[in-house]
């Protein structure tokens, strides 16, 4: 679990973390006697950490922060040391009204991370040689609000606005197709959420899921993005501050649920096998609170839960981190009568 | 195995000449020689006695003073032994305790015995928190509250202006039964901590203690016996608090026994030494001792085949003997019954088997043990974690910072962290490893009452803000310095004041009268040098400052005048500034 610090002062803190042993294997062989986090390697940076991801097969990981959209490579501890290195920095042209860069990372033909802070400045570059491999020839100055590699060739961006466009890095243009946000409202802020295709399935096949700040939930499939799938809406607060935490994710290991947060203190789960088009209001399966409660007096701002992600193995487990430093690892027990 | 590895704690530190070892500790999990530090590190020849000023032990746990007999009286060392009054009230009886189990369970022979731990003891001087205590003339040691466990302390040393602080364990967040530990801003050239648990991000002490009482309750809602083998002080006084007061506000009924033996006499100690607990527990004593518990009483041995669930509190806390292990075998063989271990547990004993997962323990008389009972491990040790370092080096602002840690570890990062927040050097050694801390000491000077004077009197009016630069001559005589004037420091020492003084012959041609010269030097250098005081005397010369220019006629030659430019030591460069200005010549025009 690797967790980092976003204070506008520099010295935040790159950790790397070692969850205690219960939590790393699916079922608990013999005993497991920590429950502490280890840190097992650190390191620090000057601009706040918004985006981390790892390289995967590689021993680098990848951040992007404010004030520009340049991306920082970092190599996780070497055998001697414990100490997060600062290695490279993957320049980007600057324009203005720039914000920080969204990133995922593949290993496919070579570590690469795809970037972008705005739909038409999307591209692919090599992480250790810091070459560009591929520009995406969006037009549009949205901001972009995620992206990911659906697989070494197909990208998926999400912008701000809640548009949803598929580009093919083997087609010079790239854009293949271009999915409209569900709502015409434009004040609203979209997000994306997709989900890792199962191996030898087809990249795609997956639902695709947009949050929007008013807590809209539009689930498309990509290989059908006339209609969508399913539409439905969260009962969540607006995002007082902005919509800059929210988040959106699929369950790896159970089919149809997926977690939303950013809103408020909470993280919300929902299962949305049950859901239609309607656009009606959901019930959430669970709300995780414990970011409320966790914080000393209430004399402080209620924290925002700033991310959240799904444990790979464990069925029902979550983690989520907070903007008061917190860091809760978190499950829930399904009622008897439902699977 | 399960847990931290518990190491042998033993710091040698040189402080201005004088030799201080830090805690004498013994390594628990190994039965031969490595279980106790290597004095051979100290002196190869001379005896420990002579080399050593004093011993100072932080805590009463044996990885800091269960080594103490085997150095004091089987090594030999007859100097002071330092240490808390609880400690020294409490390291006695751990120590007999672990005696006793070395030798008679496990049959050894070269180990201390009875009454090396009672001569030993002797040695012991007790100290208050907070209390300078003189070793000698130049030597002084005081105690800090180090929370952890009770008696536990930080000791500053201090010999002058050098001073180290060692932090033994401590704990930066208070618990139940203990406050947290403080330090005073003494700003010491070197602070020494522990830094085992520095790379422990701790889960929140609420979730630990939640999920504790959530399996004790569980256990006991069905009707099982949850067994908790405790050490007699320590962690068990804190888990006594806590099922008190959850068992107050959910008014259960089930008893919770703390079974006879070392545990009454570790509630004495704790009401004995109640300064030492947190203010919670003193501010409530008056009306109810927290340590007389409503719900907890004492065990009987007859009381574990009683049915129906309950609580039991039993030493010793690795299951390896005694009562604890008498009741884990009465009720290992039924599902429904818990045993929580709360601490780490030695290799070898039945509680770190059963921690590996073992299931089928071997007793004595070829006796298989199944064990169906539910075996938790809840580590609710108090040490501080990374978080806590940085705190107490925020309280105590040491100019150079040594971590302290059992197995060599990567700490690079921990490291860092300390020398950027804090400006301050970071050192990591490892088992054996010497390392050198060069301090900036402080040389008081005493000023003589006439320099000051004097000084004091060129210039602006003193600054008591502004720094202020003096002038003076230093003697050094035995162990004093002073500052004193020149004139005075020869007339001390008996040598007589020589004065240089320079002449230089400038020439300069000019027909002119020699009055009328000097004239058009005067108002030349008046003109050039407006920063200084340039006279005119009535007897014809100038003086520049201090420095005289006289002017006459050349003997040969009446067009020629020569200056006469003279200054003494102190002047030479405006001397030589001034001679190297006239020998440039006067302007044409005269004013």
């Amino acid at each position: 679990v690797c967790v980092a610090g976003y204070g506008q002062s520099d010295g935040n803190e790159i950790l790397q973390l070692i969850p205690p042993p219960t939590l790393l294997t699916k079922e608990t062989q013999g005993l497991c006697p920590e429950r502490d986090f280890k840190v097992e390697c650190g390191g620090f940076s000057e601009r706040p950490v918004y985006s981390l991801k790892y390289v995967p097969d590689t021993s680098l990981l990848v951040t992007s922060g404010p004030p520009d959209s340049s991306l920082q490579v970092w190599q996780v501890s070497a055998e001697d040391s414990d100490v997060i290195k600062s290695v490279s920095t993957i320049a980007t042209e600057n324009g203005t009204g720039q914000s920080w860069a969204k990133i995922d990372t593949i290993s496919a033909r070579a570590p690469w991370v795809l970037h972008g802070s705005r739909l038409d400045r999307v591209q692919i570059t090599e992480v250790e040689s810091r070459k560009n491999v591929y520009t995406a020839g969006i037009q549009g100055n949205e901001e972009l609000s995620s992206l990911a590699f659906l697989d070494c060739s197909l990208l998926l961006l999400c912008s701000a606005t809640g548009r949803l466009c598929l580009a093919d890095t083997r087609q010079p243009q790239g854009l293949t197709e271009a999915v409209p946000a569900p709502s015409v409202p434009s004040s609203e802020h979209w997000c994306m959420g997709t989900q890792h295709a199962a191996q030898g399935s087809q990249p795609g096949s997956q639902p695709v899921a947009r949050l929007s700040s008013r807590g809209l939930l539009a689930l498309t499939d990509l290989r059908k993005t006339s209609e969508f799938l399913a539409v439905a809406k969260a009962r969540v607060p607006s995002p007082g501050s902005g919509a800059e935490f929210l988040c959106v994710s699929w369950a790896p290991a159970l089919e149809g649920y997926l977690a939303i947060s950013g809103f408020d203190g909470t993280v919300h789960v929902y299962d949305t096998q049950s859901w239609d088009s309607s656009g009606r209001e959901a019930e959430p399966i669970f709300v995780h609170k414990g970011h409320i409660f966790g914080g000393a007096g209430g004399s402080r701002d209620p924290p925002l839960v700033t991310v959240h992600t799904w444990h790979l193995q464990k069925p029902r487990t979550l983690l989520s981190a907070a903007s008061d430093g917190s860091l809760h690892v978190w499950d829930w027990v399904q009622p008897c009568g439902k699977c | 195995g399960a847990g931290q590895d518990v190491g042998r704690s033993c710091i040698l530190v040189s402080i201005a000449g004088k030799n201080v070892m830090l805690d004498c500790g013994m390594h628990m999990g190994y039965n031969d020689d490595r279980r106790f530090p290597d004095f051979s590190y100290i002196t190869q020849n001379g005896r420990l006695t002579d080399f050593l000023d004093c011993v100072i032990i932080s805590h009463f746990h044996l990885d800091h003073c269960g080594a103490l007999p085997y150095f004091s009286e089987m090594v030999g060392y007859d100097g002071p032994i330092y240490m808390t009054h609880p400690t020294k009230a409490i390291c006695p009886i751990l120590l007999e305790d672990y005696r006793k189990i070395t030798v008679d369970k496990k049959g050894e022979t070269n180990f201390f015995t009875s009454q090396m731990i009672k001569d030993c003891m002797k040695k012991v001087v007790a100290v208050h928190l907070h209390q300078t205590v003189q070793v000698d003339e130049e030597l002084e040691i005081k105690a800090y509250y180090a929370g952890h466990v009770l008696g536990a302390a930080m000791f500053q040393i201090k010999v002058g202006c050098e001073s180290v602080v060692y932090t033994g364990d401590y704990n930066m967040t208070p618990d139940r039964h203990l406050g947290a530990a403080w330090l005073d801003k003494c700003r010491p050239d070197l602070l020494i901590t522990e830094s085992t648990y520095a790379t422990t991000i701790r889960d929140s002490k609420r979730c630990r203690e939640r999920d504790f009482l959530k399996k004790v309750h569980e256990t006991v809602e069905r009707g099982g016996k949850v067994l908790i083998p405790v050490f007699a002080l320590g962690r068990a006084q804190e888990l006594c608090i806590l099922l008190e007061t959850f068992w107050e506000r959910m008014n259960l009924k089930a008893p919770i026994y703390f079974s006879t033996g070392l545990t009454e006499k570790a509630n004495h100690y704790y009401k004995l030494f109640i300064t030492w607990t947190n203010q919670k527990i003193r501010k409530t004593f008056v009306q109810r001792n927290m340590f007389e518990f409503k719900h907890i009483k004492a065990f009987d041995r007859a009381f574990a085949d009683n049915p129906g669930p309950m609580v039991v509190f039993a030493t010793p806390g690795m299951l390896h003997a005694g009562q604890s292990l008498q009741i884990f075998r009465k009720w290992a063989g039924n599902e429904k019954n818990m045993v929580i271990m709360p601490g780490y547990c030695v290799q070898g004993t039945v509680g770190h088997k059963i921690l590996s997962g073992q299931r089928k323990l071997e007793m004595e008389g070829r006796q298989i043990l199944e064990v169906k009972m539910q075996v938790e491990y809840m580590s609710f040790s108090a040490h501080a974690d990374a978080k806590g370092i940085m705190q107490l080096i925020r309280q105590a602002e040491p100019r150079n910072v040594l971590l302290v840690h059992g197995e060599a570890k990567k700490m690079e990062f921990l490291k860092q962290k300390i020398e950027q927040e804090f400006h301050v050097s970071c050192f990591m050694p490892a088992n054996g490893e010497t390392t050198t801390i060069l301090t900036n000491p402080c040389i008081p000077v005493d000023i003589s009452l006439g320099l000051l004077k004097r000084e004091t009197a060129i210039g602006a009016a003193p600054d008591a803000k502004r720094p202020r630069l003096m002038h003076g001559t230093l003697l050094m005589k035995d162990n004093s310095f002073r500052l004193v004037s020149p004139e005075q420091a020869l007339k001390e020492l008996g040598l007589a004041e020589h004065q240089l003084r320079f002449t230089c012959r400038v020439h300069i041609q000019d027909p002119r009268k020699e009055h009328e010269t000097v004239l058009r030097v005067y108002n030349h250098l008046k003109g050039v040098l407006k920063d200084y005081s340039v006279q005119h005397l009535p007897d014809g010369s100038i003086t520049v400052e201090s420095i005289l220019i006289q002017a006459t006629a050349h003997s040969e030659d009446q067009g020629t005048k020569v200056l006469l430019v003279s200054w003494t030591y102190q002047d030479e460069e405006l001397g030589s500034y001034l001679t190297s200005l006239l020998k440039k010549g006067l302007p044409q025009s005269t004013p």
